[in-house]
């Protein structure tokens, strides 16, 4: 037990593995997931992921199912409990065109074979994926696990087309579409489509084309095993992060244009003149004096942000000193030119209260 | 009330003492209660004359926890002996260990764990928390090691001495090391043996109980001893034994051997 009460104790915000996959897997729209385990683990998960969707502006509701432990499944094992459920999700209307079994922590501590379940064959996949916390894991873990388990539904591989896929949306954030229309807009300069945003707002068929995308975009460094997982599996290279600042969004075209064999020289050109043209608009902010600060002693810091922060106070003339106006690192550093704007339009309020 | 638990190596003969024991102090006038914790379930059988009687868990199973009374889980054998199996999962699904926590926290609410003298005999080995419930506050006070001379079998009794060392450490706990039962297979210096090995634990050897083919025979009539041959010297071995228990003042908290001590212990007491 950690009875540690500090904020600063990184268990208290590290979450559990579970959460961090179903945060994927419930984009996967016509996917019903099902939580082996107490009705404990799955309440806690609908309750956070319901009001996720309902702040923002979507009013479904997530297809969770519990298969409901009691203590008498706990002693003679959960497994028909868990076959009951999957007979259960399949009978349900609009039926799943898939299932993710979620296994989590009691059902590996007895020892319920969940694999053995998910393998017999039922018409429509049932894709198990270990989500048990204690056995080292936290919400990126499950996230990673999720998208990792979710791969195994892709046509084998395939002929990529120009387009790529966004892997790892941090779909519990607020700005999550508006990072993904920034990525659209950056690959649209460069004539690239996106193929799959790999999890989000899909369906289990869109899935199959996982692998006919010419890259992969990491939305963050920390999912570069599964980089690495969809190149051993698919042969798509990958980006390992979502593009931070000025001159991070342009080497980000450069990146692209590298990887899929096009000349970026002319669509940087244009970025620079949009992020110019942007800066422009904050010009009355020159010759502020601003002093940067750690967002919250909770949130670790953000490596880029810094460096965002510093190149865009070097851009408009801003004064960094201690005596400044306190601005927060932003926490995530913001995604390409347009989350440059959005936090410039934060530090102006701050600037002028 | 009397509460003792036999732990030993599994096949070592656990069943066939407690319930020889059970149906022993029974014959003493006292009201027995022995407790079978063992997803095998077969502790009480020689005292129920063969018959398997239902588990508490296969009752938690098909009824729920709600509707059972002690008249469910209690029978009664040879002389008055009230007999209760535990009982399990499946081998091989579920947590039995968790099971025998279920079936402790069910006797306690049916107000049936009560007698003169309280037996619990567990499983071969201490595998898990659930296996050690009989040992924790509240129930037995008394652990006998049940062992043999032979080597694998004292392994066992060592490791369960360290289970009873380590919960002996909890505040408020009871439980202490009554004494090593040698449960005899025909080994040359087996007696001298156990007893030293008792010694070495902090313990002593409070009985040895010599092999005899009555014993199989009584079981191949299903019976104990006790029942089957009450004449016996193998039935006064088991009245003795009796008598030796319900009258131990003498626990100890047992100091294992670490696996060293263990190997140079086997090394001097077996002729290579």
């Amino acid at each position: 037990m950690n009875s540690n009460p500090s904020p600063l104790n990184p268990s208290r915000f590290e979450g559990c593995t579970l959460t961090g996959a179903l945060s994927v897997l419930t984009e996967v729209r016509d996917a019903i997931c099902i939580i082996h385990g107490p009705a404990g683990c799955a309440h806690h998960n609908f309750s956070l992921l319901h009001a996720t969707l309902l702040s923002n502006d979507r009013f479904e509701v997530p297809r969770l199912l519990s298969t409901h432990l009691t203590e008498n499944d706990i002693i003679f094992g959960g497994e028909d409990a868990l076959e009951t459920t999957i007979v259960r999700a399949l009978s349900l209307s609009p039926a799943p065109a898939s299932i993710f079994v979620l296994s989590t922590c009691i059902v590996e501590t007895i020892g319920d074979d969940t694999e053995a379940v998910c393998a017999k064959h039922r018409g429509v996949p049932v894709i198990p994926v270990p989500t048990a916390g204690f056995l080292g894991g936290v919400f990126e873990t499950g996230i990673r696990n999720a998208l990792s388990s979710v791969a195994s539904l892709a046509r084998p591989r395939a002929e990529p087309t120009l387009s790529a896929n966004l892997v790892g949306e941090k779909n519990l954030e607020y700005g999550a579409d508006e990072n993904a229309a920034e990525i659209a807009r950056l690959l649209g300069r460069l004539g690239i489509g996106i193929n799959l945003r790999f999890v989000r707002g899909i369906s289990t068929r869109d899935l199959e084309r996982l692998g006919s995308a010419a890259l992969n975009i990491l939305r963050e460094p920390a999912l570069q095993p599964i980089g690495e997982d969809l190149r051993r599996r698919f042969g798509t290279p990958y980006i390992p992060s979502f593009p931070a600042g000025l001159s991070g969004t342009c080497r980000f075209l450069e990146e692209v244009g590298q990887i899929c064999g096009i000349d970026a020289s002319a669509a940087v050109e244009e970025e620079r003149a949009y992020q110019k043209a942007m800066l422009e608009g904050f010009a009355d902010m020159a010759g502020s004096r601003v002093c940067f600060q750690t967002a919250h002693p909770m949130l670790g810091a953000d490596p880029e942000a810094e460096t965002v922060c510093t190149e865009c106070a070097h851009a408009l003339n801003l004064t960094v000193a201690p005596d400044g106006v306190p601005v927060p690192f932003p926490y995530p550093a913001p995604v390409g030119t347009a989350g440059l704007r959005r936090m410039l339009h934060r530090w102006r309020l701050l600037i002028r209260r | 009330m009397k509460q003792i638990a036999l732990y030993g190596k599994g096949g070592i003969g656990k069943s066939t003492t407690a319930a020889n024991l059970s149906a022993a102090l029974a014959g003493e006038g006292f009201d027995i209660l022995q407790i079978g914790c063992d997803p095998k379930h077969d502790s009480t059988r020689m005292l129920m004359h063969g018959t398997w009687i239902p588990t508490v868990l296969d009752l938690i199973r098909e009824r729920g926890d709600e509707n059972i009374t002690v008249d469910d889980v209690v029978y009664r054998g040879f002389r008055g002996v009230r007999c209760v199996e535990a009982g399990g999962p499946e081998p091989g699904v579920g947590c039995a260990g968790r099971g025998i926590i279920a079936t402790f926290q069910l006797l306690e609410r049916l107000d049936a764990l009560k007698g003169d003298v309280i037996v619990y005999d567990v499983l071969g080995d201490v595998v898990c928390g659930g296996f050690a419930m009989p040992m924790r506050e509240g129930y037995a006070q008394e652990i006998y090691l049940v062992t043999s001379g032979e080597l694998m079998s004292i392994y066992a009794a060592n490791n369960i001495a360290k289970a009873i060392a380590c919960l002996s450490r909890r505040a408020r706990s009871r439980c202490t090391l009554g004494g090593v039962i040698c449960n005899a297979k025909n080994i040359e210096g087996e007696q001298d043996l156990v007893a030293e090995f008792a010694r070495r634990i902090n313990s002593r050897l409070i009985a040895y109980i010599p092999r005899s083919r009555e014993v199989q025979i009584a079981e191949l009539h299903r019976q104990t001893v006790v029942e089957y041959a009450p004449e016996s010297d193998q039935a006064a071995v088991y009245e003795e034994l009796g008598r030796a228990i319900y009258a131990n003042q003498e626990t100890s908290i047992p100091t294992p051997l670490e696996m060293d001590e263990l190997e140079s212990f086997a090394f001097e007491s077996v002729q290579v």
